[in-house]
């Protein structure tokens, strides 16, 4: 899946070349990247064993360990069992979505800077969770008579739902006799527009009560995520990882052009569509359950790019979700502790730290 | 504008007959705009018969009708007539400067940044500084992210994609900031939350002091800048040719399509789609020549801007919709099929 430099004929060959020659002065890049290969690895699990011992309640490291074993007071048990754990985990899994999402998504629209948020896929989930929410809130309360309740479990399945339909629809919108990267991408920006533009004024001529819930929401947090939480997580990615081996040839082949990837006997449509729906599902699913976090999807993929050079393709992968789940529990990290006992959302942290990476790449590649 | 005219292989009768066409339909449009205006005076919460309208409107007295006209819908339906004279005619000079067809003030990020800006000196520092700075803190904003988007958007700035990558992205950043001093803004959240999705509810002579001195004479100084914009859109090369000072002409239009965004952003908040919607109306409707195509626009623009206020204030009354869901509704389809007929 590691993109190809370039569409000319070099390129494709050296693409599909699975040993393919290193240039000396690219040897001495991929010492540096692959140094830093080794410090993210190494940072990784540190990273994530900070995210479980630190937090706004102060723990000893005695009491944490503990209570990871089950052994602690009831108290340490309810902080580290159904709080931080979670979290972490959910964060884990959120990051390795959103990365994942934004290697392929960036893949078959043969746009480097392709991402959830520039499809539309967040937007949309955005919309759905604002319609619920309003609508759970106003078929609860009619009167004071409780007509009908909606279970509010259900919201990270609104989000996901709405997601994929706005993923879909502009998936069809772009459809003109096939499918054109170019024409995907704009059609994303804008539906994304008039969805976040309907979502904004939904919020602010009916949010009342929940205004700032939704907002928090909307900026993409990780608060109070539970194991509930997971279980809309984890059939995406079973599912996922189920389709990406499946996926590897087709996907490294659409990045070619079109008329090339067919003369190599692809299915262009077809494996575009399915690379699509996989795509825009991990996302969906991802922003049900924590909101919509910009710029993950984006930077990851070119982070791990880099780092990947000079060592083999395959571990291409497994980098892009390694980033991308350090990224994110990182990211909440910071946002816990920066503010404390405040939190600052892991989609602020997130677009702060990723957007400037992303205009660099829009100034070098577009 | 007559030399273009002249060079156009159209019969005279033909060149007469556009000449007068257009005319009419400017002033159609803006009698029509007026008049949704006048007749959206009487309906609110108060139906005022227009009789009474006529009659108070020529001799303000102290009935409640005289006030209801004079301090809250009279202001509010100039103020919606002005703003939406101003961001359509904003769009279409960043249109025509960049001579891209997804240019307005939204998507450009320059309004994400003056509302970025005004929110945080809303909450940071609300005593020190007045409203009426407020446009000024919203032209800094502004001008700001539009000189990064063109900045990123490559030298020609005439790719949709990467303009709209570029604008999508700066507007996400400065959106990041906005939404974590709202996060931190307390109980002023509802009342920046309605202005940040463009609201005229409330708005009165005060606010109209604040834009008028940046919209007037924008809106004005457009019909002067007239034979630049129109060798603008034509190219940067026959611009030159034409003796055009390329460079310096594209950063005065972009200056003052700012100037013209940061009034209305300042008073309304970030209306979206109005920009970016109705200079491709106007030229849907045979907008010509740029002046007819400025002309048409800013009618256009009133006309959009008046009924959507009319309608924001009406479909769900008693409570006030947001008026830039109204612009989203309305404009959104015309953006999607913008990008529909492009060719791939």
């Amino acid at each position: 899946m590691q993109p190809a430099p370039s569409s000319s004929m070099s390129g494709i060959a050296s693409s599909l070349k699975k040993n393919r020659k290193i240039p000396a002065q690219q040897l001495s890049g991929s010492r540096i990247s692959g140094g830093l290969l080794g410090l993210v690895i190494f940072s990784f699990p540190i990273v994530v064993i900070l995210a479980i011992f630190l937090g706004t309640v102060d723990l000893e490291t005695a009491e944490t360990l503990f209570a990871l074993f089950g052994e602690g007071s009831q108290r340490t048990d309810t902080i580290i069992a159904f709080q931080r754990l979670p979290r972490v985990i959910v964060g884990l899994l959120v990051g390795v979505h959103f990365a994942l999402s934004g290697a392929l998504l960036q893949a078959i629209t043969r746009n480097p800077l392709a991402d959830p948020t520039i499809l539309g896929v967040s937007q949309g989930a955005t919309l759905a969770v604002m319609l619920f929410l309003m609508f759970a809130v106003y078929a609860g309360n009619s009167d004071g008579s409780q007509l009908f309740t909606i279970p509010l479990e259900y919201l990270p399945l609104a989000g996901c739902l709405g997601g994929l339909i706005a993923g879909f629809a502009v998936y069809l919108l772009s459809w003109q006799s096939g499918l054109s990267p170019l024409r995907l991408t704009l059609m994303g920006i804008a539906l994304g527009a008039v969805l976040h533009a309907l979502a904004m004024g939904l919020l602010a001529g009916w949010g009342s009560t929940r205004m700032e819930s939704i907002l928090l929401w909307m900026s993409g947090s990780l608060y109070a995520r539970g194991w509930d939480h997971l279980i809309y997580l984890l059939p995406w990615t079973v599912a996922s990882l189920f389709f990406l081996p499946l996926l590897r040839r087709p996907v490294r082949l659409l990045q070619l052009e079109d008329d090339c990837a067919t003369s190599f006997g692809l299915s262009v449509p077809l494996w575009r569509s399915l690379a699509l729906a996989v795509g825009a599902g991990l996302a969906a699913s991802a922003v049900g359950v924590v909101g919509p976090v910009g710029f993950i999807g984006l930077v990851v993929p070119h982070l791990a790019r880099y780092l990947s050079r000079g060592t083999n393709q395959h571990f291409y992968i497994p980098i892009v979700a390694l980033l991308g789940a350090g990224l994110v529990v990182g990211s909440d990290l910071i946002g816990r502790l920066l503010l404390s006992p405040n939190e600052v959302p892991v989609g602020i942290i997130a677009a702060l730290l990723g957007v400037p990476v992303f205009l660099v790449l829009l100034r070098r590649y577009g | 504008m007559s030399k273009f005219q002249a060079l156009s292989p159209n019969s005279y009768g033909a060149a007469r007959r556009q000449k007068a066409a257009p005319f009419f339909l400017v002033t159609g449009i803006a009698a029509v705009a007026v008049t949704v205006g006048l007749l959206g005076l009487g309906i609110g919460a108060q139906y005022i018969p227009v009789s009474e309208i006529i009659r108070v409107l020529w001799l303000p007295d102290d009935s409640v009708s005289s006030i209801i006209l004079w301090e809250l819908r009279l202001p509010r339906m100039l103020i919606a007539l002005l703003a939406g004279a101003s961001l359509a005619v904003a769009g279409y000079l960043l249109q025509s400067i960049t001579r891209n067809p997804l240019a307005s003030p939204s998507l450009t990020g320059v309004t994400s940044g003056a509302a970025m800006l005004v929110v945080l000196a809303f909450v940071c520092l609300p005593q020190l500084i007045s409203p009426y700075y407020y446009p000024f803190l919203a032209l800094f904003g502004g001008t700001a992210a539009a000189s990064i988007t063109l900045f990123l958007s490559g030298p020609t700035l005439s790719s949709p994609l990467r303009l709209a990558l570029a604008g999508v992205s700066v507007s996400f950043l400065a959106a990041a900031v906005t939404t974590l001093t709202l996060l931190s803004a307390g109980p002023q959240t509802g009342t920046l939350l309605f202005w940040l999705s463009g609201g005229l509810q409330g708005r009165s002579w005060s606010q109209l002091l604040i834009m008028l001195p940046w919209v007037v004479p924008g809106l004005v100084c457009v019909f002067f800048c007239l034979r630049p914009l129109a060798l603008l859109s034509l190219g940067d090369e026959p611009a030159q040719a034409m003796g055009v000072n390329v460079r310096l002409w594209r950063s005065l239009l972009a200056l003052l399509a700012i100037c013209l965004s940061a009034g209305v952003v300042a008073v309304a908040g970030p209306i979206a789609f109005v920009g970016l919607c109705v200079p491709h109306m106007a030229r849907m409707l045979g907008a010509r020549t740029t002046g007819t195509a400025v002309a048409l626009s800013l009618a256009l623009g009133a006309l959009l801007l008046v009924s959507a206020d009319l309608f924001s204030r009406t479909l769900a009354a008693p409570r006030e919709l947001p008026i830039g869901m109204i612009t989203a509704l309305i404009g959104g389809p015309i953006f999607l099929a913008i990008i529909y007929r492009q060719k791939a």
